[in-house]
């Protein structure tokens, strides 16, 4: 492709999503990425897009528009990517623990989150195998899930019929710049010119923008899956314990995990996930394997019979705030960033390449968009480090 | 001093633990089986005088067998199995589930011998109950003393299907057809390997005689390239097709038969020494093998490999490397025991006969073309080859690895041991690549070796 308007290095869900948004509003658009589609973090998470597990604020206003996005983003394209409506339940068997999670509901409540309160009797009812000691929970109907990699695939293959191109295969080590405005990104094998560059590499992120001479502090936290053997129906939602929205909000570095247990359409059944910070540390940790067994089975005691498959792990990227970065660069114009996600990139990738776009176009984005500014990390007393 | 632990007690692990012994060195000898042996001297009973009559060289087996069980500072644990193991800062970590319960061993020195299982390669129908591999047949035979059918046809290539057939036949099924793909000629090649390994010759004379008893006359240049099924799922026939030396369909015929014994060699099973961090090579027969050394010690010092784990070649090489295996992790472990150049100028010999070996029995890639379509390609998540190339002409799958997360091609319950080498070939050829070391070594590579339930892993520390 001769003069894209516009360049989106990574091919994650992140990238994959900000692309068919450039292209729907008019752009021509190149995806670069130095592997195939999805293999970056997209490739080793769950398809889990939740509105439980945000606190009220700007993530959970994107969240719940991403959610709505995933959908009519199914319909545009023709769906294959196995989006589900299958609705999250979360737990908790603390008096403390009970007490918070009311109140966060009621809160997610106000903010226009559709919330069902359980008892005992209500979640056996929608939860047979669930352990009887679990007095409480919370119903989230619209929380829902896909198969991430297969999202990227079908939302890259949408883009490339609708005009885009995305070249593989070539890795990113320069983006070009004259008088601190983008002009383009060099890759190890060629160069391309453009005035707006999207950097939509995930965990990698911090990298692109070094290449920019600018400064984005994304780092990676790690975390493991376990895969079960198939088995017949036991689980219909998505279950997890209130320690996890804890963990999610939490800036600890040592290991954390609450496990969140689900079912898939193939009768596997995924238990996730871990957090911790190792950097790339990809090592398989027993210890991590037996805590999140541990927790599974505390919630679901019937899973002490069912086989561990496998396990997989990747590395979330996350920015000091836990939010993810939207916007653009704070130093280089023409520079934007759709990147940080954390453990919540496949739900928020929709109204992220929303905003991306609205932005980048100069149409009237649908939430206020600074929360997610790159500049909170780019003021001097971050570039002089 | 420190235990030798030996993981695998067949031809490779038994020589291994008698030869660490003799060094002067305690033996940790574990394996999965209830039974030593492995697969070459799988038994159904303890005593020779309960056996089957199903094994060629019972004798050497169980020499060694009872030369490990007389020897007290052998110690071994059978119906152990390692689920998962780590290395770090010069130990490795084996997690084994033994009696329903996790042990842990931490050790600087180990020995694997964890053999290999049957190769196969999919075609039309073979997810067809009654089409199973000539190990399985064999393992009911020698394991269970059951016959997997009455009518069978043992097929594929390579010289393992003689035993089977003069298994079947020894233990009164009926052979309907023996068909190896590969014709006698490729032999020729290797004379000098023959010559040199004489007996082995006699080994082939001694099956190929006792199967003349038989009706059946072996066919070489044929596989059987579909198979359908009756009425009642099982099976009904299969078409055996002339081949040519590409393994390309001439003609084709039909023949009922009710079990249908089919192989191509040996898979390695690498994943406990992958898990380990051994360095993974590809062979001439492009299966992953374990790197070694001459002394058998693999690129992670201390962890040293013998048998078919370093490729595919029978279990006299087995027997020889293991022998070698022993004495060097003796030596790690402080015993004074040198290797002799006669283990060496064994292990060489029995090296060229398995070169031979590989060489007389390729696998030609005219193989992908029996399959059509709807061929059922992953076993157990029933993806087909459509599934396959949806992946890469529509999803943009360039690897193997990224068209299986777009299938779950070899996700399912096998962890892609029967279907994950034919996958990498597949997806290089429908994007008209070669497969890399790369793609073939991540084919591979298993961090949970076993299933094991959640409950056990849930109660280990
Ligand atoms: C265990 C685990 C579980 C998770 N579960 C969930 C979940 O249930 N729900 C959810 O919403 N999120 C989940 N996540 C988080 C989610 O996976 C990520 O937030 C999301 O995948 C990030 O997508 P991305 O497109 O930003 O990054 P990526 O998918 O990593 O894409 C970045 C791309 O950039 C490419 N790239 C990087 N550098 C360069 C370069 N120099 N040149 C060219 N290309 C480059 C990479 O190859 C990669 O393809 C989970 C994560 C983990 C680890
Ligand atoms: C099904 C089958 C049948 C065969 N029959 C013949 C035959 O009749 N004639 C012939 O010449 N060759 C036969 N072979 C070839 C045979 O593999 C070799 O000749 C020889 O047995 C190889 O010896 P080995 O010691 O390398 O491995 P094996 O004999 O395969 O022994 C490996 C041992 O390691 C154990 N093991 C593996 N992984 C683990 C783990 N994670 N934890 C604990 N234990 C583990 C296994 O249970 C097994 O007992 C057969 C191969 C197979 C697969």
């Amino acid at each position: 492709m001769k003069n894209p308007d516009a360049i989106v290095i990574g091919a994650g869900v992140v990238g994959a999503c900000s692309a068919l948004a450039l292209t729907n509003a008019g752009l021509k658009v190149l995806v670069i990425d130095r592997g195939p589609v999805a293999s970056g973090t997209t490739g080793a998470g769950e398809g889990n897009i939740l509105v439980s597990d945000k606190e009220p604020g700007a993530e959970l206003t994107l969240a719940m528009r991403s959610r709505d996005a995933w959908f009519e983003l199914d319909t545009d394209i023709g769906g294959g990517f196995e989006l589900e409506a299958k609705g999250g339940i979360v737990v908790s068997r603390s008096e403390k623990g009970i007490s918070n999670l009311k109140r966060l509901a009621t809160l997610q409540k106000s903010s226009g989150v559709e919330t069902i309160e359980l008892d005992r009797n209500g979640l056996q009812k929608i939860e047979p195998y669930l352990s009887a000691d679990v007095e409480y929970g919370v119903l989230y109907p619209k929380d829902a899930q896909c198969q991430p990699m297969l999202a990227a695939a079908q939302i890259m293959r949408a883009v490339k019929k609708r005009g885009g191109v995305f070249v593989q295969g070539e890795n990113v080590i320069k983006v070009n710049s004259n008088h601190n405005s983008v002009t383009g990104i060099s890759t190890d094998k060629n160069s391309y010119i453009s005035p707006i560059v999207i950097n939509a590499t995930g965990t990698w992120a911090g990298e692109i923008a070094k290449m920019a001479n600018s400064y984005l502090p994304i780092m990676p936290r790690r975390g493991f899956i376990l895969v079960t053997s198939p088995a017949p129906k036991l689980i219909h939602h998505k279950v997890y314990d209130a320690d996890y929205v804890a963990n999610v909000a939490s800036g600890q570095a040592d290991l954390q995990s609450s496990a969140v247990v689900e079912g898939t359409a193939s009768g596997t059944i995924l238990i996730g996930a871990s957090r911790e910070r190792v950097g790339f540390n990809g090592e398989l940790d027993v210890a991590i394997l037996r805590q999140l067994a541990r927790q599974a089975i505390s919630l679901f005691p019937i899973l002490s019979n069912v086989q561990l498959l496998r396990a997989y792990r990747g590395f979330r990227p996350y920015a000091p705030d836990h939010l993810p970065v939207i916007g653009e660069d704070a130093l280089i114009s023409g520079l934007w960033h759709a990147a940080g996600h954390e453990g919540a990139g496949i739900g928020l990738a929709p109204a992220t390449g929303e905003l991306i776009t609205s932005q980048i176009t100069g149409q009237s984005p649908f939430m206020d968009p600074s929360p997610f500014s790159p500049k909170r990390f780019q003021g001097s007393e971050y570039v002089a480090v | 001093m420190h235990n030798v632990v030996i993981v695998g007690a067949g031809p490779a692990g038994l020589s291994a633990a008698i030869a660490a012994a003799a060094a002067g060195a305690p033996v940790l000898l574990i394996d999965s089986n209830p039974r030593m042996g492995g697969q070459y001297w799988r038994m159904a009973a303890d005593s020779l005088e309960n056996q089957i009559d199903q094994h060629y060289d019972l004798e050497t087996g169980l020499l060694l067998i009872n030369a490990v069980k007389a020897r007290k500072e052998i110690e071994v644990w059978s119906n152990a199995q390692i689920w998962s193991a780590t290395h770090k800062d010069g130990v490795n970590t084996l997690r084994i589930i033994h009696q329903d319960n996790e042990k842990i061993v931490n050790t600087k020195n180990l020995i694997i011998c964890t053999g290999a299982y049957d190769r196969t390669l999919p075609f039309p129908g073979w997810d067809t109950p009654g089409v199973m591999t000539p190990g399985a047949v064999q393992s009911l035979l020698k394991g269970h003393a059951v016959l997997a059918g009455k009518r069978i046809v043992v097929a594929g290539s390579g010289p393992f299907l003689l035993p089977v057939a003069t298994g079947v036949l020894k233990a009164g099924g009926e052979i309907v057809e023996l068909i190896e793909a590969n014709k006698p000629i490729r032999w020729l090649k290797s004379f000098a390997a023959m010559l040199e390994n004489l007996h082995k010759i006699n080994e082939g004379y001694y099956y190929l005689k006792t199967i003349s008893t038989g009706k059946v006359r072996p066919r070489f240049g044929y596989a059987v390239v579909r198979a359908y099924k009756a009425d009642n799922d099982e099976l009904d026939s299969v078409d055996i097709a002339k081949i040519d030396r590409n393994f390309n369909i001439r003609k084709i015929k039909n023949i009922k038969c009710d079990v249908a014994a089919i192989g191509w060699g040996f898979t390695a099973d690498t994943s406990l020494a992958g898990s380990l961090g051994c360095k993974q090579i590809v062979a001439e027969d492009d299966g992953v093998v374990i790197w070694a050394d001459d002394k058998q010690q693999t690129s992670v010092t201390g962890i040293f490999v013998a048998g078919e784990i370093t490729g595919i070649g029978g279990s006299e090489l087995s027997m020889a490397e293991g022998v070698i295996a022993g004495i060097s992790a003796a030596k790690f472990v402080g015993c004074k025991v040198e290797i002799k150049k006669a283990h060496i100028k064994r292990r060489a010999k029995k090296q060229r006969f398995a070169t031979a070996l590989i060489r007389a029995y390729p696998i030609k890639s005219g193989w992908k073309s029996w399959l059509t379509g709807e061929s059922i390609i992953c076993r157990c998540e029933e993806v087909d080859l459509n599934d396959l190339k949806h992946a890469i002409t529509e999803l943009g799958a360039t690897d193997s690895r990224t068209a299986k997360l777009f299938t779950r091609c070899g996700m399912g319950l096998c962890q892609g041991r029967i279907c994950g080498r034919s996958v990498v070939d597949l997806v290089a050829d429908n994007l008209e690549i070669s497969p890399t070391d790369i793609d073939r070594i991540a084919a591979v590579n298993r961090p949970i070796i076993t299933p094991i339930p959640l409950g056990v892993l849930a109660a280990g520390e």
